[in-house]
C-alpha cells in the first residue's frame, strides 16, 4: 500500500524533525567590545540561551558580561590587554552547549567562559572545558552536583577543577524555600511539580526533603513536559489533592502558565519556585493570577547593595535593549573574576600572557577575591561562591517584591 | 507554470504628486495672534526664560551626597561556634550554644531581636537583645532555646536558621542566618536529648 | 471529590483543539495525498493574525466581544492567504513530482514560516500575551469551564457541522468528494480540480485559524513555535481517526486529548506504574494507543478517504 508506507515515512520524518529542530544551532556574534589600547586581545566566551523561551535571562547574562569587558577596557584594568566577548547561543539545550564549548576551546584567544544558564547545559560543557583547562564561571547554575559531585549529599568531591560559579546552590536554595514556606508562610501541605531537568528536578528534591523533615506533608508529585503548555490535567490534580501550596522546580516559561492554570482550576494557592522563575516574564505569563506567588533567588536584593546600584546605573547608561534580569550582577561578577584572574596571570609574567595562560588562569581563579556587584566574590575548595545569600520574593502589583533574605554562614 | 504576472509600469508612468491643498482660511486663533502680536511674543519669551532657568536649576551640579551607609544585613555575619554545657538540673528542656556576631564596617549594628521560626521552641540570648556590635569587635552571644512543645519541634532539619532583626542608622531588617550543617547536627541532637523520654 | 468529570472536560477541550487542526491535515491528504506539515504553522500565523488585529488595527480598550469577531476574521484571512500562497508557490509546482518532494517542501515551509514570524513579527522572540475574555469560570455538573474555553467549546462543533454540510450538500463539496475518489476522472467530468485543491487548503486554513484563536484565548499567550508540537499532535489525531476522513479527524483529536489527560490523571494511581504516570509520560501513552490502533485497524478509527463516508 503506497499510502501506508507514505504515512510510515512521514511519521519517521516527524520524529526526526522533532529532534532536529531541537538541535539546530543558531550562532550569534556578541557585540564586540571596543578595542583600542592595542596589545593582546583576550576573549571572554559567553554561553547562554540568547533565543527561545529563556532568552530574557540569557540576554541579561550576555549584556552584563559585555559591560564588564567594556568597563575593564575603559579603565585599562589589565595593562596591555583588551577584552572582547564572544557570545554563543545554546538555546537552553545541552547538546548545543557542548558544541559551543568545543568552539570556544578551539579559539586560542578565549581564556575564560561565562555561562551557561541551565544546569543541564553546564553538565554537558564541564568536561570539554576541563580537558582544555579553560576556566568556566557560571552565574546561574545552581545544581549542587556540578561542583560537589553527584553524591554531594554523602560525600563532596569536586569533579572538575576548571568549573566555578557565583550563584548559590540548590543544596541551600531548596531548604531555604522549604523553611520559608513551612515556618513563615505556614503552609503544611505541598504539591511538588518539576520539569525533570537537572535544575528543576534537583531543586524540587532538595525542597521536598527539607519540607518533609520540618513536618510538612507532600500530598502529590507530578512531572510536566516542558514542551507542553496545557497543564489543565495537572492543575485539576493539584486542586483535588487539597494542597495549600505548590512547589515548582523549573523555569518561568512553564511556571507562568502552570500558575495561571492551577488558579483557574479553582485552587487559589500560591506557587513557589526557585531562581528559574524569578523573572519579569513569569508575571507576564501568569497574569493577574500570579499575585502572591513566591520565588527564592540567589543573592541579596539589588536595592540593598550599593555596588549593585552602580551596576544598575552603568547598565542603563550602556543602553542595552534587554533587562539584566535575575543573573545580571552574577554575570558581571563572573566576567570580572575572569578579568581579575587574567590580570594576576599577566602581572606575574612581566606584563605578558604566558604560553600556558589557560591553566594559569584556572589556578589564579581559585584565589580571586574582590568586592563585586553581589558582594565579596571568592571561591571555596569546590569552586562554589563563598558568599551565599538568598532572598524570597513575592509577586505584588505586577512586580517582584522582596520578602525576606538570608545568608548561609556554615 | 501558467498565470499572468503583474503588469510592469511602462515608461513615463509615474505616480503624480497630489496637488497641494489650498491655503486654509485664517482661523480665529491666527486672527487673535495678528491683533496681539506683542503680548503673545512677550508671554512666549517669558515662559521660555522661566522654563530654561527651571531646567538649569533642576539639573544644576549638586555636591555628591555621602554614600548611604550599607544595609545592616550586608555587613553583619553570624557564625555558629559550638554547643554550650547547660545545667541540666535546672531545666532539662533547655540547651544553649554560642554564636559570634561580626560587623564588617561602620556604622555599628544593633541586634534588636533574635528568634527562630519553629513552633514549639522559644529563644533567649545572653546578652539580652537589643545589643550593639561595632565594626572590628566581634561579640560572642550565648543563645538558649527552650522546648515548649516537643510534638511541634522538627527533629532532623537540614538547614535550620536564626532570624535576626538588625538595625543601623540606615535601615531595620529581619535577616535569616543559615548556620550550616554543624549547627543542624547539634540542634537536632539537642532536641532529641531535650525531648527524649528520660525525664518524662 | 471526584475529578473524573473535570478531567474529561480538560481532555475534551484539548482534543477539540487537536481536532480543529487535524481537519486541515486530513482534507489536504484526502484530496492530494499530501501531508502538509506546514499546517501547524498555518495555525500559528492565524493566532498571530488575530493578535495583529487586536494590537494594531483596533483602538485600545475595545471590548473583547466586539474585537473577537474581527480578530477571528483577521486570523482567517491571514491563515487562508498563507495556505493558498503555500499551495500555489510551494506545492503546485511539485504536483507531478515524487511523493517525498512535496513532503520535504512542507517541512521546509514549516521551518521557514516559524523563523519568519520569529524574525519579523515585533517581539515575537518571546511569548506574546493574547487578549482574554473577562468573567469568572462556569461550573457545570462538577466540572469548571473557563471563559476562554467557551469559544472553543462552541467553535469546534459549529465548524464541524459547517464542514459536514459543505462537503455533503454543496456543489463544490461534491466536487471535492469526486476529486478525492479519482482526480483524473473528476477532471474529465468537468470538475476544476485545481480550484478544488485550493479550496481544500483554504478550508483547512479556516479551521486552523479558529484553532489558533481558541488556543490564544485558552492559554493567554502565543509564540512562534506554538504550531509545531500542536501540528504533530493534530497529524497524530488525523492518523488515529483515519487520515482522509473529516469526522475521523475530530474524533481522533478528542480521543487523543482525552487519553493524554486521563493518562496524566490516573496512570500514576495504578500500582506499579507510578513512575510512568506524570504529564511528561502522557504523550508516550498517547502514542502507544496510536500504535495499537494502527496495528489492529491500520485504516484508523473511522477508515480512510473522505469520499467513503462524507
Amino acid at each position: 500500500m503506497r499510502q501506508r508506507s507514505l504515512i510510515a515515512i512521514t511519521a519517521a520524518l516527524a520524529a526526526g524533525a522533532l529532534t532536529l529542530t531541537a538541535c539546530g544551532s543558531r550562532d550569534d556574534d556578541g557585540g564586540g567590545s571596543d578595542s583600542g589600547n592595542g596589545g593582546t586581545t583576550v576573549v571572554i566566551g559567553v554561553d547562554a540561551p540568547l533565543t527561545g523561551d529563556l532568552s530574557a535571562l540569557g540576554l541579561g547574562i550576555k549584556n552584563s558580561v559585555d559591560l564588564a569587558a567594556k568597563t575593564a577596557n575603559k579603565e585599562k584594568y589589565v595593562e596591555g590587554v583588551t577584552f572582547k566577548i564572544e557570545a554563543l547561543d545554546d538555546q537552553g539545550q545541552a547538546s548545543v552547549g557542548q558544541q559551543n564549548a568545543t568552539k570556544l576551546v578551539a579559539n586560542d584567544d578565549v581564556l575564560g567562559v561565562v555561562g551557561p544558564l541551565n544546569s543541564s547545559v553546564g553538565e554537558a560543557m564541564q568536561k570539554v572545558f576541563d580537558t582544555a583547562k579553560l576556566v568556566e564561571v557560571s552565574p546561574a547554575n545552581t545544581n549542587p552536583a556540578l561542583t560537589q559531585g553527584v553524591n554531594w549529599q554523602k560525600e563532596k568531591v569536586r569533579p572538575y577543577k576548571s568549573y566555578f560559579r557565583t550563584a548559590t546552590t540548590d543544596a541551600i536554595q531548596g531548604p531555604f524555600a522549604a523553611q520559608y514556606v513551612y515556618n513563615d508562610a505556614k503552609k503544611k501541605k505541598v504539591f511538588v511539580i518539576d520539569d525533570k531537568k537537572t535544575y528543576g528536578a534537583g531543586l524540587a528534591a532538595t525542597f521536598t526533603e527539607e519540607f518533609k523533615k520540618l513536618g510538612g506533608k507532600v500530598v502529590g508529585t507530578e512531572h510536566i513536559n516542558p514542551e507542553s503548555k496545557d497543564f489543565s490535567a495537572v492543575a485539576t490534580k493539584v486542586k483535588n489533592s487539597g494542597a495549600d501550596v505548590v512547589y515548582y522546580g523549573g523555569e518561568y516559561p512553564q511556571a507562568g502558565p502552570l500558575s495561571k492554570q492551577i488558579k483557574e482550576a479553582g485552587a487559589k494557592i500560591p506557587l513557589v519556585g526557585g531562581d528559574g522563575i524569578y523573572s519579569a516574564d513569569f508575571i507576564k505569563l501568569a497574569g493577574a493570577a500570579g499575585t502572591g506567588d513566591l520565588a527564592t533567588s540567589v543573592g541579596a536584593p539589588v536595592e540593598e547593595l550599593p555596588s549593585a546600584k552602580e551596576f544598575v546605573a552603568n547598565y542603563k547608561a550602556a543602553g542595552y535593549k534587554e533587562a539584566y534580569e535575575a543573573y545580571g550582577g552574577y554575570s558581571y561578577d563572573s566576567a570580572w573574576a575572569i578579568i581579575e584572574a587574567v590580570k594576576k596571570v599577566v602581572e606575574d609574567n612581566d606584563g605578558k600572557l604566558p604560553d600556558d595562560a589557560r591553566a594559569k588562569v584556572v589556578d589564579a581563579m581559585q584565589n580571586v577575591s574582590f568586592d563585586g556587584v553581589t558582594g565579596k566574590v571568592s571561591f571555596d575548595e569546590f569552586g562554589d561562591a563563598t558568599n551565599k545569600q538568598l532572598t524570597v520574593y513575592s509577586v505584588k502589583d505586577g512586580a517582584w517584591g522582596t520578602v525576606k533574605s538570608g545568608t548561609f554562614t556554615g | 507554470m501558467s498565470g499572468v504576472g503583474p503588469v510592469e509600469p511602462g515608461e513615463g508612468t509615474h505616480v503624480r504628486d497630489a496637488p497641494s491643498a489650498p491655503r486654509p482660511r485664517r482661523g480665529p486663533l491666527e486672527r487673535y495672534f495678528e491683533q496681539h502680536r506683542r503680548a503673545v511674543l512677550g508671554a512666549l519669551l517669558i515662559s521660555a526664560v522661566l522654563a530654561g532657568s527651571g531646567y538649569l536649576h533642576a539639573t544644576r551640579p549638586r555636591p555628591e551626597s555621602p554614600p548611604a551607609p550599607p544595609h545592616p544585613s550586608q555587613v553583619t555575619t553570624v557564625a555558629y561556634l559550638n554547643p554550650q554545657a547547660v545545667d541540666v538540673e535546672t531545666d532539662p528542656r533547655s540547651f544553649s550554644f554560642g554564636v559570634e556576631v561580626t560587623v564588617e564596617s561602620d556604622p555599628p549594628v544593633t541586634v534588636t531581636r533574635i528568634s527562630q521560626p519553629y513552633a514549639g521552641l522559644s529563644v533567649t540570648s545572653d546578652p539580652r537583645t537589643p545589643f550593639r556590635t561595632k565594626a572590628g569587635s566581634p561579640r560572642k552571644i550565648m543563645i538558649t532555646m527552650r522546648v515548649t512543645e516537643c510534638g511541634k519541634v522538627p527533629r532532623n532539619v537540614g538547614l535550620p536558621f536564626l532570624d535576626v532583626t538588625l538595625r543601623n542608622t540606615h535601615a531595620i531588617q529581619m535577616h535569616s542566618f543559615i548556620l550550616g550543617p554543624r549547627y543542624a547536627q547539634d540542634l537536632s541532637h539537642a532536641l532529641q536529648v531535650a525531648c527524649s523520654n528520660d525525664f518524662r | 471529590m471526584n475529578e473524573l468529570p473535570q478531567q474529561l472536560v480538560n481532555g475534551l477541550l484539548l482534543g477539540s483543539m487537536y481536532g480543529l487542526v487535524a481537519i486541515g491535515y486530513t482534507m489536504v491528504y484526502g484530496i492530494v495525498q499530501l501531508i502538509n506539515f506546514a499546517h501547524g504553522e498555518i495555525f500559528m500565523v492565524g493566532a498571530f493574525g488575530a493578535l495583529t488585529v487586536h494590537l494594531y488595527l483596533l483602538p485600545d480598550g475595545t471590548s473583547i466581544w466586539v474585537a473577537l469577531p474581527l480578530m477571528l476574521l483577521g486570523a482567517v484571512i491571514v491563515s487562508v492567504l498563507v495556505a493558498i500562497g503555500a499551495e500555489r508557490f510551494a506545492y503546485r509546482p511539485l504536483r507531478g513530482a515524487p511523493r517525498l518532494a512535496p513532503l520535504i517542501t512542507a517541512i521546509g515551509l514549516s521551518l521557514a514560516l516559524q523563523q519568519a514570524v520569529w524574525a519579523f513579527y515585533p517581539e515575537a522572540k518571546s511569548k506574546l500575551p493574547f487578549p482574554q475574555i473577562e468573567g469568572g469560570p462556569f461550573s457545570i455538573g462538577g466540572a469548571t469551564i473557563q471563559t476562554g474555553d467557551i469559544f472553543l467549546l462552541i467553535a469546534a462543533p459549529v465548524s464541524m457541522a459547517f464542514l459536514a454540510y459543505f462537503v455533503m450538500r454543496t456543489r463544490t463539496g461534491r466536487g471535492m468528494q469526486a476529486t478525492a475518489q479519482d482526480p483524473d476522472t473528476a477532471k474529465l467530468m468537468g470538475v476544476n480540480t485545481d480550484r478544488i485543491i485550493v479550496i481544500a487548503f483554504a478550508l483547512g486554513a479556516v479551521f486552523a485559524a479558529v484553532g489558533g484563536v481558541a488556543s490564544g484565548l485558552k492559554y493567554g499567550q502565543i509564540d512562534f513555535k506554538m504550531g509545531f508540537i500542536l501540528g504533530l499532535k493534530a497529524f497524530t489525531a488525523a492518523v488515529l481517526g483515519g487520515i482522509g476522513n473529516i469526522y475521523g479527524a475530530m474524533i481522533g483529536g478528542v480521543v487523543l486529548g482525552v487519553v493524554e489527560t486521563l493518562a496524566t490523571a490516573y496512570i500514576a494511581d495504578i500500582p506499579g506504574l507510578d513512575k510512568f504516570g506524570s504529564q511528561s509520560w502522557a504523550e508516550v501513552w498517547a502514542f502507544i494507543l496510536l500504535i495499537l490502533v494502527l496495528l489492529f485497524r491500520p485504516q484508523g478509527l473511522l477508515g480512510e478517504r473522505v469520499a467513503d463516508r462524507a
